[in-house]
């Protein structure tokens, strides 16, 4: 199965975390509660490397004093906010989540591409919402023209890449990275979607950034929200967690309309909506959770 | 036994009378096979009984015939998911710390391994146990979680939902090695290439084996319906529990060892309605986080299935 080398590794950490302070699993249910990413018993210890090198930075001595500052301190907002930074930081690579990627192409494009209304326009628009430097755009990008000589033989993809901060757009244009990002990125697609750059790093090839275009977007943009039109499939990962209850849920209810009937919604792997929107329908696939827009006539699967 | 009792013929309306007659036959020959589970039947019978007709030195007593049960099962009660801190140093001991009906269940856990002489797996023996295995957690935690009050029941009826897979290997093995493998290759459901190869599926003998124990009936209703728990003619709420939670460990790495192309949509699934009828709290349930519970507990689950079916796993 896919997930045979993150099974492999659990093993020694799972171990440690019997050592680990029962604190942070406290601090652990005030995470998800708030942004809904769940660390798992397994990724307990990066959660804890979290907080011990914020408790440094806030001068906690002890678990018990940086809880208190994450739940009674009046900056306990901001804290939170650099406890997800400090949690979610590096964790972008090309290649991250194979399950949502099987998802992809074992699922939902032969649904897709079954699809009559769909067959018209032979057309797929994917959202990277909220890219960062674009490593998810590109490899959506690569793993559609992975299927351009098969189902989706004469289907037009587009992947479009947005984000609030614009260096991040910068880099993501200019489609060149380094062992880190590359690090879950087979030969097959370093050969076939890669050229060398500089100082042993890779870029993009030109037939892959034909696909993709990225442009700066704020989610709180309501106006510019509207005119993200007619998308089969939105990626938003570790973005949602900054926003209160209330403006992601506004935002969720965007990334509905935003999508076609039948279209889908991915958060994370750890990452859940915590309930807050109704319209979506959750479904699982092997390993990867999304949330589905039914097609109007509700029939029976 | 002869011939099943006549209510499993109304327990399994679609199939063609021929069909269920040749598996009657064929499991009935099973039970004329050598390998009898010595302590597994009397366990389950007892399971049956009321907890006060239940004692605790019965238990015990029929424990104490296999020296490697009772160390799997003080193995089992210190894991937790069986929610206790530190090895209890007897049976006896945990029955007391844990309760006599929890107790049952793991020493059935324990001895259901040993109870099928399968010779010929033509599935991944320890696949198919951290399936059964995960299934039963998952059944016993969801209950936990409606607030209903027979956890250990579900576990039991999650344990055993896919004994018909073993029913399979042992007297349909050619025919079950072809559809397994037409499964894995289409990366079709296990039931859609059984029904598909061989017009009957892991349900229906199961079901058929059931029947001969004399277990309790919502018991074969899980095991015949679990996949279409609305079909089924009583315990809907046992059997749609079963099937959500065989659902999830399928798209949660504990599935049948293959990829299953397919989309689950469990609120929206029948078997979700049929539960929500009975247990409000269904409504308020994270089902993202019990998802993401799961995950936690798979390491587990494959320590435990090592230890206790390891030496069960291996084909004699
Ligand atoms: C933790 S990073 C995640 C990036 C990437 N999706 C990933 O999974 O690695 C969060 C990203 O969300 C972007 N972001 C934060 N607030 C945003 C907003 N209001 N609108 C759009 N993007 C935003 C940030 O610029 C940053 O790139
Ligand atoms: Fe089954
Ligand atoms: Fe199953």
């Amino acid at each position: 199965m896919t997930t045979g080398a993150q099974a492999a590794t659990a093993a020694p950490q799972a171990r440690s975390a019997a050592s680990i302070d029962p604190l942070y699993r406290q601090i652990r249910d005030l995470v998800y509660k708030v942004s809904g990413i769940y660390k798992t018993e397994e990724k307990l210890y990066l959660l804890a490397g979290g907080c011990e090198r914020r408790m440094k930075q806030t001068g906690s001595k002890t678990p018990r004093e940086y809880w208190d500052h994450l739940t009674l301190h009046p900056s306990r907002d901001g804290e939170l906010r650099q406890l997800l930074n400090e949690i979610t930081i590096g964790e972008t690579c090309l290649f991250r989540s194979q399950p949502q990627l099987d998802a992809l192409r074992k699922v939902i494009l032969p649904e897709m591409a079954a699809d009559k209304t769909r067959q018209i326009l032979k057309k797929l628009r994917i959202w990277s919402a909220g890219c960062s430097t674009g490593e998810e755009a590109y490899t959506l990008a690569m793993n559609m023209l992975e299927e351009s000589a098969g189902i989706l033989k004469g289907w037009t993809v587009e992947v479009l890449g947005t984000d609030l901060n614009d260096r991040s757009i910068e880099t993501a244009n200019a489609g060149i990275y380094g062992d880190y990002a590359l690090r879950c990125t087979s030969e097959h697609y370093k050969r076939k979607y890669f050229l060398p750059a500089e100082q042993n790093k890779l870029e993009v090839r030109p037939e892959v950034k034909k696909l993709v275009s990225f442009s700066r977007l704020n989610f709180q943009d309501d106006s510019r929200m509207l005119f993200m039109k007619s998308m089969d499939l939105i990626f938003c990962c570790n973005v949602l967690i900054y926003f209160d209850r209330a403006s992601k849920s506004k935002v969720v209810d965007h990334f509905f309309t935003n999508l076609n009937y039948g279209g889908y919604f991915f958060l994370g792997t750890s990452e859940s909506l915590l309930n807050l929107n109704d319209k979506f329908h959750l479904v699982h696939f092997p390993g990867a959770i999304a949330y589905w827009k039914p097609p109007l006539k509700v029939g029976k699967p | 036994m002869e011939t099943a009792p006549e209510s499993w013929q109304a327990m399994t309306p679609s199939l063609a009378p021929s069909i269920s007659a040749r598996i009657r036959e064929r499991v009935s020959q099973i039970e004329t096979l050598p390998t009898i589970p010595t302590i597994f039947l009397p366990l389950l019978n007892l399971l049956n009984l009321p907890l006060d007709q239940v004692k605790v030195d019965d238990v015990v007593k029929l424990v104490s015939y296999d020296n490697t049960i009772a160390a799997q099962c003080l193995r089992m009660a210190s894991s937790p998911l069986f929610g206790l801190a530190k090895a209890p140093e007897s049976i006896k001991a945990a029955v007391i710390s844990l309760g006599l009906r929890r107790v049952q269940t793991i020493l059935l856990t324990c001895s259901v391994g040993r109870g099928f002489a399968v010779k010929e797996w033509k599935i991944n023996p320890t696949v198919f146990w951290k399936h059964s295995l995960g299934c039963a957690m998952v059944c016993r935690r969801l209950s936990d979680k409606l607030a209903s009050a027979d956890g250990e029941k579900a576990y039991m009826a999650g344990l055993l939902h896919d004994i018909g897979i073993l029913v399979n290997c042992m007297v349909f093995p050619k025919e079950f090695a072809a559809a397994m493998e037409h499964a894995s290759r289409e990366q079709i459901t296990l039931e859609e290439a059984e029904l598909r190869s061989m017009g009957f599926c892991h349900c229906d003998t199961g079901a058929a084996l059931a029947q001969t124990w004399h277990i309790a009936d919502d018991m074969i209703q899980a095991i015949a319906h679990h996949h279409r728990p609305e079909h089924s003619p009583a315990a809907q709420p046992l059997v749609a529990l079963v099937h959500l939670s065989d659902l999830l460990c399928r798209v949660r790495n504990l599935g049948y060892g293959y990829y299953e192309r397919q989309r689950v949509d469990m609120v929206h699934d029948p078997a979700w309605e049929i539960l929500a009828n009975e247990y409000r709290a269904l409504h308020h349930m994270d089902l993202v986080r019990f998802t993401f519970e799961l995950d936690e507990a798979i390491d587990e689950i494959s320590g435990l299935v090592e230890t206790i079916f390891g030496g069960a796993s291996v084909a004699v």
